[in-house]
């Protein structure tokens, strides 16, 4: 019997054995996923809602109130886009282009400048797959996919059996944690929890490249250097090394040149891959996306054709200068996720809020469009954390518009 | 000898680490304004000395307070076996973001993973509210 699989977007591993069982268009089950993902699967609301000043209205008038503020914007945001598909991204992009809008995603403040580096080929990296079938030392630095990328550990990067890994996690991996906590990851990695003070990644990185060369590893908090050399010595011997780094390890680093010099003394000595374990489902779409448009991953304004680019440019010091005056969200709750010391400047601009959930930044805009959840109501195309494209059918139908279709006749409406 | 200790209301300061928790995700998924939410989101777990010195027990609130926001939350243990006085920990939500720093030195990112803050009991003052 042929089965029907599904995809899941609850996070950027983008899993694609996902079964449901479905009545009257409402998912009842869900098989294979996990607890996120069951959840997200289940999403699904009823009515599609729309409101201009937390009154209902009727599609057409809140897609003609949207375009008015962004008419009448001098200097608009188009922010978010993590949840939405590839084609809703390049949809935005264009839309950009046209109101001359500041355009950014949450990867300005979590893991943009590592992806950056990435999509440069300024740092090696692999697929899942890869890991999988070949990887025999893992490292989550700063990072605890347990509670993050749920299946990660079990689909790909510790428990599986890969091709070229059968014996699997008892007698052919070694899974590392290096963490400022002792996380769910780091409980799994038992004897190999490497736990740091805050903001000591860069020290103990630069320890560990002093040990991978046999010099003693020192830090000014004293981690034992005996354990430094343990790692380093299980890191030489690496056939198929992979670090994922999250953003525990960025927010510590001033800059990525520790991570730089890092990978190239592992590199010398063995072979080592890294990947940013990016959070929303399609972040690394968007990073692409824009990337291929204006060579930049975030925070860009286009104007009259050119680009700039820069911290100016992110949500963060745009909110913080108050440079913009108007601001469209997608699929984003910037009031929830960002300091409210900053994002409280964003209620003194007209906000468009369109996401398939109500969230502090839906209650708080002058424009709420609810839109389908892509994989579950809304079908289209992302990029999984590793850059392998992966393509979506709604799992149910739904009278809920995509946000690729709002952000379009957003555009027509102008 | 601890200072607080003489203090009528016992003050500690701490270091708040932040973290993510797929059972708080989960009760976001279904509704990021519910009481299951609410109950996985504010909240800061200590090290159990420091809830003894704060005369507070799991289950009471406590306010946390720095020069960017004050909050209300609940209270629990931490349950790491290694003692961790002055650290404490919380999961990522709209209330720890009230109490992250504006600066920024121009970089577009939060110092969200440096967080200290003076912690004090409540006196059953009520869960701060997100809602603006
Ligand atoms: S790991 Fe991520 S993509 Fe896979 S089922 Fe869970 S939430 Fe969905």
């Amino acid at each position: 019997m042929e089965k029907n699989y599904h995809v899941c977007t609850g996070c950027s591993l983008l899993c694609d054995d996902i079964e449901v069982e479905a009545e009257k268009n409402k998912i009842n089950k869900v098989h294979t996923a996990c607890r996120i993902g069951v959840a997200h699967m289940k999403a699904g609301k009823e009515e599609a809602i729309f409101r201009v000043d937390n009154k209902p209205v009727d599609e057409a008038t809140a897609i003609s109130e949207a375009a008015a503020i962004l008419k009448n914007a001098k200097n608009p945001m188009i922010f978010g886009l993590g949840a939405s598909t590839n084609e809703a991204q390049k949809t935005a992009i264009e839309l950009a282009k046209k109101i001359n809008a500041t355009l950014d995603d949450t990867s300005s403040f979590c893991l943009g400048s590592l992806v950056e580096a990435l999509i440069s080929e300024k740092i090696k990296t692999c697929t899942l797959d890869d890991v999988r079938n070949k990887a025999d030392v893992i490292i989550f630095w700063g990072t605890d996919p347990s509670d993050s990328h749920p299946r990660h550990l079990s689909k790909y990067s510790y428990f599986p059996r890969g091709s070229e890994k059968q014996r699997g996690w008892e007698e052919e991996r070694t899974a590392i944690a290096i963490d400022v906590r002792k996380s769910h990851t780091a409980k799994i990695c038992g004897n190999y929890f490497f736990q740091i003070p805050p903001k000591g990644d860069a020290e103990f990185t630069d320890a560990l490249i002093a040990g991978l060369s046999g010099k003693l590893p020192k830090t000014s908090y004293n981690y034992p250097p005996k354990k430094i050399l343990e790692l380093a010595n299980i890191l030489k011997g690496a056939k198929f090394g992979v670090i994922f780094v999250g953003r525990g390890l960025i927010y510590s680093l001033e800059n990525l040149e520790p991570l730089f010099r890092l990978m190239k003394a592992l590199n010398e000595k063995a072979n080592f891959h890294l990947m940013p374990m990016v959070g929303n489902y399609n972040t690394m779409g968007f990073n692409e996306n824009l990337f291929a448009e204006t060579g930049y991953v975030n925070s860009v304004k286009f104007e009259n054709g050119t680009v700039l680019h820069g911290p100016d440019y992110s949500i963060v010091e745009a909110l913080k200068e108050r440079t913009v005056d108007a601001a469209l969200i997608v699929g984003s709750d910037p009031f929830s996720i960002l300091p409210r010391s900053i994002v409280k400047n964003l209620l003194e601009i007209p906000v468009i809020s369109i996401d398939p959930y109500e969230t502090l930044t839906s209650r708080n805009s002058k424009v709420y469009i609810n839109t389908a959840i892509s994989g579950v109501e809304a079908g289209g195309s992302a990029t999984r954390m590793d850059g392998k494209k992966v393509s979506f059918e709604p799992a149910i139908e739904t009278n809920h518009p995509s946000d690729e279709t709002i952000l379009k006749k957003i555009m027509e409406a102008l | 000898m601890d200072f607080g200790s003489f203090l009528a209301t016992p003050e500690i300061k701490v270091k708040v680490i932040t973290y993510r928790d797929i059972f708080q995700d989960k009760a976001m998924i279904e509704n990021r304004f519910g009481e299951e939410y609410r109950n996985l989101s504010a909240v800061i777990k200590l090290d159990p000395v420091d809830l003894k010195q704060l005369n507070v027990k799991k289950g009471d609130t406590v306010i946390l307070k720095n020069s960017f926001g004050r909050i209300v939350v609940k209270v629990d243990e931490s349950g790491y076996e290694t003692p961790h006085r002055g650290v404490a920990y919380m999961p990522k939500s709209p209330w720890s973001n009230m109490l992250v720093s504006d600066e920024t030195g121009g970089t577009g990112i939060p110092k969200f993973k440096d967080i200290s803050v003076t912690i004090t009991s409540a006196k059953g003052e009520k869960i701060t509210e997100i809602e603006f």
